[in-house]
């Protein structure tokens, strides 16, 4: 099987995204999936709502959304180009938010449910022993979700692997660019005679996502051996 | 020293106490449900109470009226776990080491604990791999290693089997003589208790219903009424006198009251050295009494005291004997009545030497 330049670019933008994309969305799920996990605060069934909106929302209109915040047009755009000539709209930045805010809200998910399942007992022997809530976070409650705070990540990552109705909206169609594996089949799959080309990049979709799904089965695997 | 003057109200359930704690070994005793983890929680900042003070050493922890609420890291309060709680997915090696104080010196060194509580060969074991009583031993390790001023410790026994008890009960006298801070220990075991200190908070319904010696809590008719269905046993601490030459059998004083009579007792293993200081249990059902001095007996043990007082009802009847110690002494009522007993009396205590139990 091989690939011509153009599909090697979709692949290449695709897994980049999806990189940038956990890279960002993965501390910040730490984070809010801790605070929803542990914290009592007024709103937060609101917030809660909020925070799965765009799980349930068309992912077109996510993309519409963003675009109407960060488009050119918008007084944050408008700002973020004058201060940083900075035009987010229509690039491999707005491809990444996209994936981003598409996958977020399954990331926390799992953290929350993982970090739930976390003894507090435990944690509060650790402050006990002194330690301060930044230290119980990445030595106690942390290691002891990690096996569905990678599932949230793989989760996360297949999930922007597969974006395609937000991208297409705010990043639009740019080969090189913006156009991601899904974007790249579908516009393929306009092209007559593209089939054979569609196949591949489909079978090269499938085998990514199996890939880190088998990767982190081994990992949650290989967890659960070394705590015995 | 430890002062605790606190309210804590939950639910249906009131916790008002208000008592100064002496260092060494307290025991915290009451039926399950009576607020003691309640207080323990409170003094090492898991709970907050809504009003009162608590201070270890001079050193505020929770002041309503000031306004401070020391953060359970802040306090440097050791507490030890019924279950142990040690973080799972570390080892024996990394949780001792968890709680070691960045700077400063710790209690006792690393070394030292793995040496004294006998963690040697654990070292490179995960938590699931141990038993209770290792279990324990860790825990108590750890949080000796995080450098406190007191150790609490939540029902030690509650999990480890008789066993593994008669193995801590030791280990947490060593400890105690070791670092001498406070020691805390929370158990609805009286039998339990009294091997390790003859000091006790009895504690019901949220309140405290008497502190004190054991002995002393004996002649209070509140405390009684939660002592009074257990076995009395005496709790003493006393020193090691010389090992005589037969081996296994060891003479004991009081502590400064070396012309008190010796007291012989049998000890398994190698005897603690001359000059160390051991508890002592004697079941008050196993001390007998006499008019006279015997001659031509067995029991290895006669001293002499004053009947102090006479306690409890009519089928259980107490009889405190001051020997230099004050002696509890389990009779029967027609024993009572022949030998004539009543306070300033002068009789014999008569102890067999299997009867008194070394704890270590």
């Amino acid at each position: 099987m091989s690939f011509s330049d153009a599909e090697w670019q979709a692949i290449g933008l695709s897994v980049r995204v999806a990189v940038a994309c956990m890279v960002i969305t993965l501390p910040l799920a730490l984070w809010v999936g801790y605070k929803m996990a542990r914290s009592r605060f007024r709103g937060k069934a609101v917030v809660e709502s909020l925070l799965h909106l765009p799980l349930v929302m068309p992912p077109v209109t996510t993309g519409y959304l963003l675009l109407l915040a960060l488009g050119a047009r918008s007084p944050l755009g408008q700002w973020l180009e004058s201060a940083f000539g900075l035009r987010l709209a229509f690039s491999f930045h707005a491809a990444v938010i996209a994936s981003a805010v598409v996958s977020f809200p399954l990331v926390v998910r799992s953290v929350r449910t993982a970090m739930e399942m976390v003894d507090t007992r435990l944690e509060d022997a650790s402050r006990l022993l002194g330690a301060g809530n930044l230290k119980t976070f990445f030595r106690i409650t942390v290691p002891l979700a990690m096996p569905g705070i990678l599932s949230g990540a793989i989760l996360g990552f297949a999930r922007s692997l597969g974006e395609f109705g937000a991208t297409i909206t705010f990043a639009g169609n740019i080969a090189g660019e913006t156009q991601t594996l899904p974007l790249a089949i579908y516009a393929l799959m306009q092209v007559p005679g593209g089939e054979e080309a569609t196949l591949r990049l489909v079978l090269v979709s499938v085998g990514i996502s199996l890939a880190a799904m088998l990767l982190s089965e081994w990992y949650i695997k290989k967890l659960r051996h070394d705590r015995g | 020293m430890t002062e605790v003057d606190i309210r804590l109200e939950r639910d249906r359930f009131t916790l008002a106490i208000k008592e100064v704690f002496a260092g060494g070994i307290t025991g915290i005793y009451g039926p399950s449900g009576s607020g003691k983890t309640s207080l323990l929680q409170a003094v090492a900042g898991l709970e907050k109470p809504q009003a009162g003070h608590i201070g270890v050493n001079g050193r505020v922890l929770f002041n309503s009226a000031r306004k401070i609420c020391l953060a359970p890291r802040e306090r440097r309060i050791g507490y030890v776990f019924q279950e142990g709680r040690l973080f799972p997915h570390m080892t024996v090696a990394q949780n001792l080491k968890y709680g070691l104080p960045y700077q400063g010196k710790p209690l006792v060194a690393y070394d030292e604990i793995i040496d004294l509580l006998g963690l040697e060969g654990l070292l490179h074991r995960k938590p699931q791999g141990i038993s209770g009583g290792e279990k324990q031993r860790t825990a108590l390790g750890r949080a000796l290693l995080s450098a406190p001023d007191m150790l609490l410790l939540d029902e030690p026994f509650a999990a480890v089997d008789q066993g593994m008890r008669r193995q801590i009960i030791p280990l947490i006298l060593k400890v105690q003589q070791r670092v001498n801070i406070p020691l805390w220990v929370v158990s609805h075991n009286l039998e339990d208790l009294l091997k390790l200190t003859s000091r006790l908070c009895l504690i019901r319904d949220g309140h405290c219903i008497g502190h004190n010696h054991y002995v002393e809590l004996l002649r209070q008719a509140e405390a009684m009424t939660l002592l009074g269905d257990e076995p009395v046993g005496n709790s003493m601490q006393m020193e090691v006198a010389w090992p005589t030459e037969t081996g296994s059998l060891i003479e004991l004083q009081w502590p400064g009251k070396s012309q008190q009579p010796h007291l012989k007792c049998q000890v398994e293993g190698t005897p603690p050295a001359p000059g160390s200081r051991v508890r002592v249990v004697i079941r008050a059902s196993d001390i007998a009494l006499s008019q006279n001095r015997l001659d031509g007996v067995s029991i290895q043990n006669q001293i002499p005291g004053k009947v102090l007082a006479l306690l409890g009802n009519g089928d259980r009847p107490l009889c405190l004997v001051d020997t230099g110690v004050p002696l509890a002494v389990e009779i029967t009522g027609p024993a009572l009545r022949q030998l004539g007993l009543e306070p300033g009396k002068a009789v014999w205590c008569l102890i067999k030497s299997v009867a008194v139990q070394v704890i270590g």
